[in-house]
């Protein structure tokens, strides 16, 4: 961190400390050490000191103190040549600030008259009021604990003008953030701004100017370490506690407007233990790296009417909208509603007209949170039973978001916009359909509600990894069309990553039990190297199903510690197994025909056997009904490879899984086919030729006999010896 | 939501009577209806007056087929849900869903599972759905249809006509498919039922509901190519349909 931050930080701590010492000894001069300080009717003493360090005082005498423990903390001035590690001297150099600020205004509660008005508050003589009493903390500070409000912005200093004083005030009352205010710079502070404005303050409207002076921002850091001690169950002078609950539960920030002192750089540091960031309008020094707060601990200098929504994002608060602000009902009962032609009042895409949905990630001062725009009519420009096109366009920013959790949420439109009663989706990406019924018109539910209802939901539901949401709906045929060009091509690149993603690179692999009517003590594990032996389940569709229906079918199955990485056998996914297949299967490995192979159910597309005399396997496509090299036909084979059994030299898989890197590749993969029925070679043939190009193999294809050549496992052997197929030189099956 | 399912063997009249009784609905109970053709030849259209485009048969086989490359990455229970539905014929007065096509060999399971969760939720949206099942009962065996109300198995008045429809009503209670009522309706009847008849019924451990006269206005309009949509209120056959909706709704 910057050496000048610090160093301006450390030298308001020491003005502060010196600036606490004089008035306490002067103030004891005057009225000796037996006079009583105390903060307006509370039982937590003077909150800093008592939440932190444990301390019960009561009287002038005592904050003598509470000055030697701002003394202790006080590091040295960096030094303009030695460069040290600048963060811990600067967070004590924080603490100091805050007991000398409590020092100072609990002298100011023993002058006669009072500088402050203990109401809630402010009347038209008076605009500081001061600390607030437990009355005040208990009723407010529960909405910290509930949610009612997240947290708070501490603001210090002034705006350029009252407008802009204004504006971030109703800015953070929108979010329902609470303002407190402290700190004149020149005579100027906030809370005098927005009284001139003639704006209410006080506890009632979350405005609430604390004091003037720049020791008067303590109160809201007393008034966070209160709500640790009352709601966070923290023990007075368990510190770790109190700053611990802060940084996790009380979203605030101190915003610093105006110039920014070596006194309020103190503030700031102060702050920064309760893992509360302050964010600037001025150019001040910066501290990125995070560390105490969540994220930056410094961020400047950010222009005003970008000011609060950075401080949300740098303090990582999430914004929740629990109710979707919709003029129709909304929930989960109304998802499987079809609005049929005789109710509908419009249909955008579907059958007759082009429609996409897409949703991609954007840095994240490139996305306005709530932003939404329709492009294209709106709903009473459409004639009832009108068709028109659709594009919903969603962009979304946040600290955690990746892009591979695109297609994720994407999928979550569908559902989002179903819980709508009187909207019927159907679909994703660029085939979707969606129908408004006259009722849901009638009360008043308009296309631009797709926006309000993405917007709520996403945030609701991927708080964690989405910040800001904007969306853009489009109901005009030249925009759906241009933008579905893009959003195909995007499409396109996620399948193709999709293809390529490999058992590594994931650590939940899906079960699938659906057969287990029949098949009892099958279990399927897809992976995305391996999709489920009917065919017709890949592990993005047992991904997907799991989705649907956590009670179903498909369960995510972790894979835990890898025993064989070769033959493919993970300590969990045997653990698994034995336990779904009524305790019948101890061992299972992905990759390998010969040693504990998958069972089938006999659902299986193809199986694979081995024909030990050639040293490699046949693979028999279902739909042929001939002979095959093992003696055996499909139908014999599927009823001692089916059923669930590990019949070892014997697999049953989908014909998608030959294309896989991960086929029998504990026995060396593709190349060990010696014999495939026609009809399966001939299918798979593009296949076979860029696995032969991989490996190195001229002709490969031709290489593999088939029904024509050979059905007998000696006359296999003989085709294939005189081809010089490469499983000949392989390493022995057995 | 109640479910009528009409079963029985091939040529008793079963799509006829299915038709009859959603044009019954139609006139006489809240709509929406939903109609499904559960019988692989597919005609219930022509009997209701209205096209098919696509059969969820033909869907399926369609996904299967694609299994890997449905259009760009779209997951298989968003393609099939979307193609059901769009599938749907649509009325004013009712919804029609045809199965098509049984299905080939290979491995249904997967299928059919999402078949029937998107079945089940599609015909949740409905006040009645009237199922004109195949023979073979398909369907109900695969269950890819949901529990069933009122189960009308449909015979012509002869032994061989009896004997069939007691196997069909074995087989039911050997399904999983919940039946409400299993009630037996004997069509195309000319005259009062001998009373050998009567005693094959009573073995067969079959419940007499209802009788359809023959009707000539049904062989009329179906030589002229007229949809029995459109029968007049009147004729002989609707108002015995008529009875027995009455009686079966009023129980």
């Amino acid at each position: 961190m910057s050496k000048i931050i610090a160093t301006r930080a450390i030298r308001g701590a020491h003005k502060l400390v010196v600036r606490a010492e004089k008035e306490l000894s002067r103030a004891i001069d005057e009225k000796g050490p037996e006079t009583r300080v105390e903060f307006p009717n509370t039982g937590y003493f003077l909150p800093i000191s008592h939440g932190i360090l444990g301390l019960n005082i009561e009287t002038l005498g005592g904050l003598e103190g509470l000055l030697e423990e701002a003394k202790k903390l006080l590091p040295p001035v960096p030094d303009e040549k030695l460069w040290v590690p600048y963060l811990g001297h600067t967070l004590d150099a924080g603490m100091a600030t805050l007991f000398a600020d409590e020092i100072i205004e609990s002298i100011r509660y023993t002058e006669n008259p009072l500088p402050y008005l203990p109401e809630p508050n402010p009347d038209e003589e008076h605009l500081w009021i001061g600390a607030a009493n437990d009355v005040i903390m208990r009723e407010r500070g529960i909405e910290f604990v509930d949610g009612t409000a997240p947290g708070f912005a501490a603001c210090v200093g002034y705006c350029p003008t009252n407008e802009i004083a204004v504006k971030i005030a109703r800015e953070l009352q929108e979010k329902n953030l609470y303002v407190f205010m402290s700190a004149s710079t020149d005579g100027k502070s906030m809370a005098q701004q927005l009284r001139e404005e003639g704006i209410q303050m006080g506890w009632e409207t979350r405005l609430v100017p604390f004091g003037d002076d720049v020791t008067a921002t303590v109160h809201s850091l007393g008034f966070a370490t209160r709500v640790a001690l009352s709601f966070g169950g923290a023990q007075p002078g368990d510190f770790q506690r109190v700053l611990r609950y802060n940084k996790n539960r009380v979203f605030a920030f101190v915003l610093a407007l105006g110039p920014v002192d070596d006194e309020k750089h103190a503030q700031a540091a102060g702050a920064i233990n309760y893992g509360f960031p302050t964010i600037a309008d001025t150019d001040i020094d910066q501290i990125l790296p995070t560390g105490i707060c969540t994220y930056e601990h410094v961020v400047s200098p950010v222009p005003h009417d970008k000011i609060v929504s950075k401080a949300i994002e740098v303090r990582g608060l999430k914004i929740t909208i629990t109710k979707v602000p919709i003029p129709v009902p909304y929930g989960p009962a109304f998802q499987g509603e079809r609005i049929r032609k005789e109710d509908m009042y419009v249909e955008l895409a579907g059958q007759e007209q082009p429609g996409f949905e897409f949703l991609t990630t954007r840095e994240m001062d490139e996305v306005e949170d709530g932003k939404i725009e329709l492009v294209g009519p709106e709903i009473e420009e459409v004639d009832e039973g009108g068709q028109i096109p659709l594009g919903i366009w969603v962009e979304v920013a946040g600290r955690e978001m990746q892009t591979d959790f695109e297609p994720i949420l994407e999928r979550y439109i569908h559902d989002f916009i179903n819980c709508a009663n009187g909207v019927f989706h159907m679909g994703q990406r660029d085939i979707n359909w969606v129908r408004i019924s006259k009722e849901a018109k009638q009360k008043g539910f308009r296309f631009e509600h797709f926006g309000t209802i993405l917007h709520a939901k996403l945030h609701g539901e991927f708080g964690k990894i989405v910040d800001k949401v904007q969306i853009r709906i489009y109901t005009r045929e030249k925009e759906v069309l241009g933008l579905i060009g893009i959003a195909r091509e995007v499409y396109k690149q996620r399948d193709a990553r999709l293809a390529d993603m490999t058992d590594e690179a994931v650590e939940t692999f899906y079960s699938c039990t659906l057969c287990q009517s029949f098949a009892p003590n099958h279990v399927c594990i897809i992976t995305p190297e391996r999709s489920g032996l009917c065919g017709a389940y890949n592990w993005l569709d047992g991904k997907a199903a799991f989705q649907i229906n956590p009670t179903g079918p498909n369960q995510p199955v972790k894979k835990g510690r890898v025993i064989d990485k070769e033959k493919g056998q993970w300590q969990d996914i045997n653990d698994f197994v034995y336990n779904n297949s009524h305790k019948t299967l101890e061992i299972f490995n992905a990759y390998s025909i010969i040693e504990y192979p998958m069972t089938s159910c006999g659902c299986f597309e193809c199986i694979s056997g081995v024909l030990p005399s050639t040293n490699g396997i046949m693979i028999v496509y279902r739909d042929y009904t001939g002979m095959t090299p093992s003696g055996m036909k499909f139908s014999t084979l599927a009823g001692s490879v089916g059923g669930g059994m590990q019949t070892p030299g014997f697999i049953g898989h989908s014909k998608h899984y030959i294309g896989s890197k991960k086929f029998i590749s504990a026995e060396g993969g593709v190349k060990r086919i010696v014999w495939m029925n026609k009809a399966l070679k001939e299918e798979l043939a593009p296949i076979l030729d860029e696995i032969g190009k991989r490996e190195g193999i001229e002709d490969f294809i031709d290489r593999i006999a088939d029904e024509t050549i050979a059905i007998t496992e000696e006359d296999v052997w003989e085709y294939i010896t005189r081809k010089n197929h490469p499983a000949l030189s392989m390493p022995p099956l057995f | 939501m109640k479910t009528i399912a009409i079963s029985g063997k091939g040529g008793t009249g079963k799509s006829t009577l299915s038709a009859l009784i959603i044009r019954w609905l139609k006139e006489n109970e809240t709509q929406p209806i939903l109609a499904v053709d559960a019988d692989s030849n597919v005609n219930l259209n022509d009997l209701l007056g209205v096209k098919i485009t696509e059969t969820i048969g033909a869907i399926r086989e369609e996904m299967k087929k694609s299994a890997h490359h449905l259009p760009a990455g779209t997951t298989k229970q968003a393609f099939l849900e979307y193609k059901i539905h769009a599938s749907l014929v649509e009325t004013p007065a009712f919804d029609l869903i045809a199965m098509g096509r049984p299905e080939g060999p290979g491995c249904y399971c997967y299928a059919n599972n999402m078949l029937r969760d998107i079945l089940n939720t599609l015909s949740s949206n409905y006040q009645y759905v009237v199922i004109d099942n195949e023979a073979g009962m398909e369907h109900l065996s695969r269950r890819t249809t949901q529990n069933i109300d009122y189960l009308l198995i449909i015979s012509d008045p002869s032994v061989r006509g009896i004997h069939a429809a007691g196997k069909i009503s074995r087989l039911i209670s050997e399904l999983d498919t919940r039946v409400g009522k299993k009630l037996l309706i004997l069509n195309r009847v000319k005259q009062d039922l001998p009373a050998a008849l009567n005693e094959i019924i009573e073995k067969e451990g079959l419940n007499l509901f209802s009788s359809i006269p023959e009707d000539d206005t049904l062989l009329e309009m179906d030589q002229s190519g007229k949809p029995i949509w459109h029968i007049s209120d009147k004729s002989p056959a609707y108002q015995a349909i008529h009875r027995l909706m009455t009686k079966l709704i009023g129980e």
